[in-house]
């Protein structure tokens, strides 16, 4: 059994633990071992850190990764962030000798050292690469006769060139595992486009943020999906709270579900709805989960 | 054999001259060469040695001849620049002093020492020793060597029928010479036969096109062998041996007049490649009226008959009884003297660029689609419309680089699409003066006779250029593009709307994988055929006798493509008007008592150029001289020694060696 | 509009061109051709223009260091992916703001931010509402992050010191 180093971040432990603990009950029922990251940090956040000081981002970044290099786990990430930074300061830090140098320099005086021993993963990636068959076997087709609006985000798989994930203006995979779920993944305009979250730009220039949210909610509204599916938890953050901050400042109602992957997961494998959190959102859930029950009874 | 002592030179008295040249600055400004000639005059079997400012130079070469003759000179060492530049002519220099030219050695002291090494004089001038000494080593070895002299056929195969394969086999067979021209479609014509109209000068394409294609029909010395592929070239320069495939119709041409009833009676309508899918033919066609030959053609991918063994209405109703189901593939076998490739190009696969919507938005087409549609022979009559409700557009986009430009397609830029889609906005313009025709550019590209002019009277015309690469295009409900672009000269962002959508799709090279295999051809890092040099021999590759011209070679435009075909045909002819080629006779030769029939040889060359034969019950290597290029992997594979690499030798090259070790250990 | 700085364009560490295009030269391949701007998700409905912010780079200009702008960027990346010349404008914007953050020009909520950074070990510390759905969850209180390892959190503590990152924030 392959484990892996499990990297929480600050969105999924501090503001969505549903998607933490429905991330260790999926894992569980699909047999993958996970490690706690003890003493882990913010990843820390790529477009607000990385903004102020790219030399602090990759060495933060480096201690993190020696936690997990230390666990002898590669990382598992839930959020396009923290796969962002890591993803990308561990190949930075493989490839560039001078600030693997320069970062183990800083390291040394906190007694961690960088080997570059670990992979960074995303948990959506990992799961359809190596568990798709077992997705099918445990939740197949339980989730038949719902319209999902898939969102990827954006660092999940930009840039395209170093991530080489899949076609960032044509992305499948997280569409092909809701698919086997057997719900349906619906078509809006401009899927492909981020949230409004980051950069640091939901913390400087909300208004600028929610009109992007604003944007990509109209065009879910009209596809007429049940639920919003992201696999970031900042993006999830943008989407459920958002809609709140959108109705408190500007009248704006949507009132769609905000779902996350591991939360999708763990309803189709038929787990607690309450234990995947899935009643702590800004948003009501309810109306995708009656949805569900409704078409499960049919 | 491996392994024994340097073998005493020659018994004829050997007598080498050392001309040391300055090349100007080039050398003698890096190595003294006055020290180099007084080095080499003491050189074992040196008679003679002097240095001089241009020995290529009429009284340089002079200098060689008369001290020659004067001295009785019978090996030659000049130490100059690299022997790709004037090994040749100091070759004939030697020839004409009346001794044999491959008695002739060159040293590299220039690109391998005086260039390399410029702010080392010193050191430079001792290498140059050690280069020196070599050569004079070598060069009490060389022997006299003959080339080999063969016929070459009068004949040339053309490999495309596009306009480039077109005018090559016009010029050629103008001269007199026998073409083969082949094409891999039912018709020659390649995608000139497709556009409209030409730029600038909007000459109707097929009018100015179709005279050429008939003539290529009716030349006494061309043979059209269409709808065929070549399958195998062996052989080499003056005497290539091909095997064309003829593929089968099932119709028989020489009945066949073309009149159309099997075409109206077939129940199989198959989207028509020529018109790009946007118009239909049968599964028994032409691909368009003036199809030369204008024979039908049946499509076995199609055809009820060969996919589930029904139907035969069109041999029931041909007239002339030219359906002949039964009809096979015909290997076809050619001896040509020289190959053009002419094989055009393909168009990039727009729906790679997810973010335009080809493929997905009913209203984005490329632009010969476009051109398709403006043809008044094309599957709409020439109504610019949109393809998902056949109304005219009132707002068309031209965007630009589609493929073209990218490091995420094709770097290059494929030349011609700028002024393609300039004169496809007039036609949309001239076709309906109240619309609306925006071209979405980086750079507009006008740089031939009268490109510049004929945008300027475009624009004239009310058509509006927009700088700025367009971001992304999304569909709405009514099938209506949304475009999203900055105009970089405004420095503003747009989201605007169009009905129709033209991508100037980039060009890229005709997928010849397998042709390139069968002739060893190489591409530039653009896909291309490659040409032998980009400035001095544009229409020549690596291989002696093959030849490219046209789109295959790199995009361009319809005049640049004729005067590429013309050149092709021109160094063409000029092999084969010599009647003669020379091959050069640095070899590899069997001695074949030390040949013990081991084969290794045979597994090791690239070049199929040596083989076993058996010899009074024995099996022994033997070498064909044309095929060889004397690359040496035999001669080093060899576990006898048996064979020798002539001008070449194991001597020679351990003589080298030691030459430069000795010179470098004084 | 400012002159352009005479030395601006100089590849020197001093100037703002030079010290970003000391970090990747992929810049100099921009060719302007706007399908960074015109990708731009935030360009639609905001003052950032990436086409003319990276000729401001090119130019030699440094008066976009004190710039909103630089700032309405939520780093997406499509504009990176799509450049036709592989310019890269995503990371010069990090670089630029890295600058100006360096030259005092940073936003006042972004301090804020980045000092909870610094006292806490994350952007987003927990909460007593979060808690108690931690623990309803079934899950421990505090995660196994900085918040539970008070050692941890001094480790990172030293590390935002010796990068120098308290000072740099103010």
């Amino acid at each position: 059994m392959t484990d892996y180093s499990l990297f929480l971040g600050c969105i999924v432990p501090n503001r969505y633990p549903g998607i933490e603990s429905a991330t260790k009950m999926v894992f569980n029922k699909l047999g993958v071992g996970l490690k706690d990251m003890l003493g882990a940090s913010c990843c820390p956040a790529p477009g607000v850190v990385g903004s102020f000081s790219e030399e602090t981002w990759l060495t933060v970044a480096a201690r993190n990764l020696a936690i997990a290099e230390e666990n002898h786990a590669d990382v598992v990430t839930l959020c396009n962030g923290c796969f962002g930074t890591l993803f990308e300061a561990n190949s930075t830090l493989k490839n560039e000798e001078e600030a693997r140098k320069a970062v183990n320099m800083f390291l040394s005086k906190t007694g961690k050292r960088y080997k570059g021993s670990v992979e960074v993963h995303h948990f959506a990636k990992l799961i359809y690469e190596k568990h798709l068959d077992q997705v099918k076997q445990l939740g197949g087709q339980s989730l038949t006769g719902v319209k999902i609006a898939v969102h990827y985000g954006c660092h999940l798989l930009r840039p395209r060139t170093l991530k080489k994930i899949d076609n960032p203006e044509k992305p499948g995979f997280v569409d092909e595992l809701v698919h086997s779920l057997g719900a349906e993944s619906v078509d809006y305009r401009d899927k492909h486009m981020c949230c409004g979250a980051g950069g640091g730009v939901r913390s400087s220039n909300l208004e600028v943020a929610l009109d992007m949210t604003r944007e990509k909610l109209e065009n879910i509204r009209a596809s007429q999906a049940d639920c919003i599916l992201n696999v970031c938890a900042f993006c999830h953050l943008q989407f459920d709270r958002g809609q709140r901050e959108l109705a408190e400042k500007m009248g704006l109602e949507y009132n769609i579900p905000v779902v996350h992957l591991s939360q999708l997961l763990g309803l189709a494998f038929g787990l607690n709805p309450r234990l995947l959190g899935l009643q702590a959102h800004a948003i009501s859930t309810q109306p995708f989960l009656r949805k569900l029950a409704e078409v499960s009874s049919r | 054999m491996k392994g024994e002592p340097l073998k005493e030179p020659p018994k004829e008295p050997v007598k080498v001259g050392v001309f040391i040249c300055h090349c100007g600055s080039n050398i003698a400004g890096t190595v003294d060469v006055k020290a180099l000639a007084e080095f080499a005059g003491g050189l074992p079997g040196v008679e003679f040695s002097t240095h001089y400012v241009y020995l290529c130079s009429d009284p340089g070469q002079g200098l060689i001849k008369e001290s020659v003759k004067r001295l009785g000179l019978n090996r030659v060492v000049v130490a100059a620049c690299s022997p790709r530049m004037h090994e040749e002519t100091f070759r004939r220099t030697v020839r004409e002093a009346g001794l044999n030219p491959y008695l002739l050695e060159v040293a590299n002291i220039r690109e391998q020492c005086s260039w390399v090494h410029m702010n080392q004089k010193e050191a430079a001038t001792e290498k140059a020793k050690a280069l020196v000494a070599a050569a004079v080593v070598k060069s009490l070895y060389n022997e006299p060597l003959e080339p080999l002299t063969l016929g070459v056929e009068k004949s040339v195969l053309v490999v495309g029928g596009g306009v480039a394969g077109i005018q090559a086999s016009i010029d050629l067979a103008d001269q007199g010479f026998k073409v083969y021209l082949v094409e891999k479609q039912p018709s020659i014509g390649g995608h000139m036969a497709q556009l409209d109209k030409t730029f600038p000068t909007l000459d109707c394409s097929s009018c100015i096109l179709t005279p050429k294609m008939v003539e290529a029909s009716r030349h006494e010395n061309i043979e059209l062998l269409t709808y065929s592929e070549v399958k195998s070239v062996e052989g080499h320069v003056g005497s290539f041996e091909v095997t064309v495939l003829k593929k089968p119709r099932y119709i028989r041409e020489d009945l066949c007049r073309a009149c159309g009833i099997c075409a109206e009676k077939c129940p199989i309508k198959v989207p028509s490649e020529f018109d790009m899918g946007l118009g239909e033919r049968k599964a028994i066609y032409i691909p368009f009226p003036q199809a030369v030959p204008l024979k039908y053609t049946i499509d076995p991918a199609h055809c009820l008959y060969h996919t589930k063994g029904v139907c035969r209405v069109c041999e029931k109703f041909c007239p002339e009884k030219a359906v002949d189901f039964d009809q096979k593939p015909v290997e076809v076998k050619l001896k040509v003297g020289a190959i053009i490739l002419a094989t055009g190009y393909d168009l990039y696969d727009c729906s790679q660029k997810y973010e335009y919507g080809y493929g997905r938005y009913r209203n984005v087409i490329t632009n010969l689609e476009f051109e398709r549609m403006v043809s008044a022979s094309g599957p709409t009559s020439g109504q610019i419309i949109r393809p998902s409700d056949r109304k005219s557009p009132r707002r068309v986009a031209f965007l630009q680089c589609v493929g073209s430009r990218d490091v995420n397609s094709n770097k290059y830029c494929s030349r011609i699409c700028c002024m393609a889609s300039v004169k496809q906005a007039h036609q949309v313009k001239e076709k309906d003066p109240s619309s609306d025709v925006v071209i979405f550019y980086t750079d507009l590209r006008c740089f031939g006779k009268g490109y510049e002019e004929f945008l300027e009277r475009v624009q004239g015309e009310g058509i509006k250029v927009v700088r700025g690469r367009v971001a992304e295009v999304v569909e709405d409900a009514s099938g209506n593009l949304r475009l999203r672009y900055e105009n970089t000269y405004l420095g503003e962002v747009f989201e605007e709307e169009f009905d129709l959508v033209v991508l100037a799709a980039g060009l890229i090279p005709s997928d010849i994988k397998e042709l390139r295999t069968i002739l060893k051809l190489s591409t530039t890092p653009d896909g291309f055929l490659a040409e032998a040099h980009p400035k001095l021999r544009p229409v020549e590759t690596f291989t002696e006798g093959i030849y490219v011209c046209g789109a295959a070679q790199g995009p361009k435009d319809i005049p640049d493509t004729v005067a590429q075909a013309s050149a092709a045909a021109s160094r063409a002819s000029a092999l084969l008007a010599e009647g003669m080629v020379s091959i050069e006779p640095i070899t590899a030769e069997v001695d074949e008592d030390r040949c013990g029939g081991c084969g290794l040889c045979v597994q090791a060359c690239f070049f199929n150029a040596i083989e076993l034969e058996v010899k009074e019950g024995k099996r022994k290597a033997k070498v064909n001289q044309v095929l060889c290029k004397g690359c040496g992997v035999c001669g080093a594979t060899c576990p006898s020694g048996a064979v020798k690499m002539r001008h070449f030798t194991d001597e020679q090259l351990r003589g080298e060696v030691e030459a430069i070790l000795s010179t470098v250990r004084r | 509009m400012p002159d352009p700085v005479q030395e601006g364009r100089s590849e020197t560490d001093e100037t703002v061109f030079g010290e970003i295009v000391s970090r990747g030269r992929n810049l100099l391949k921009c060719i302007q051709c706007g399908a960074c701007t015109g990708s731009c998700p935030s360009g639609r409905r905001t003052q950032l223009r990436v086409r003319r912010l990276m000729e401001k780079v090119l130019m030699g200009f440094e008066d976009m260091l004190n710039s909103d702008d630089l700032w309405l960027c939520t780093t997406c990346y499509v504009c990176f992916d799509r450049c036709p010349r592989d310019a890269q404008p995503t990371s010069v914007m990090k670089r630029l703001r890295n600058i100006a953050v360096r030259k005092g020009f940073m936003k006042p909520a972004h301090q804020k931010v980045a000092r909870l950074f610094c006292e806490t070990g994350h952007l987003v510390p927990i909460n007593d509402e979060v808690k108690a759905v931690r623990k309803s969850l079934g899950l421990s209180e505090l995660p196994p992050t900085v918040h539970s390892h008070p050692e941890s959190l001094k480790e990172l503590q030293i590390l935002l010191d010796v990068t120098g990152f308290r000072r740099l924030i103010g």
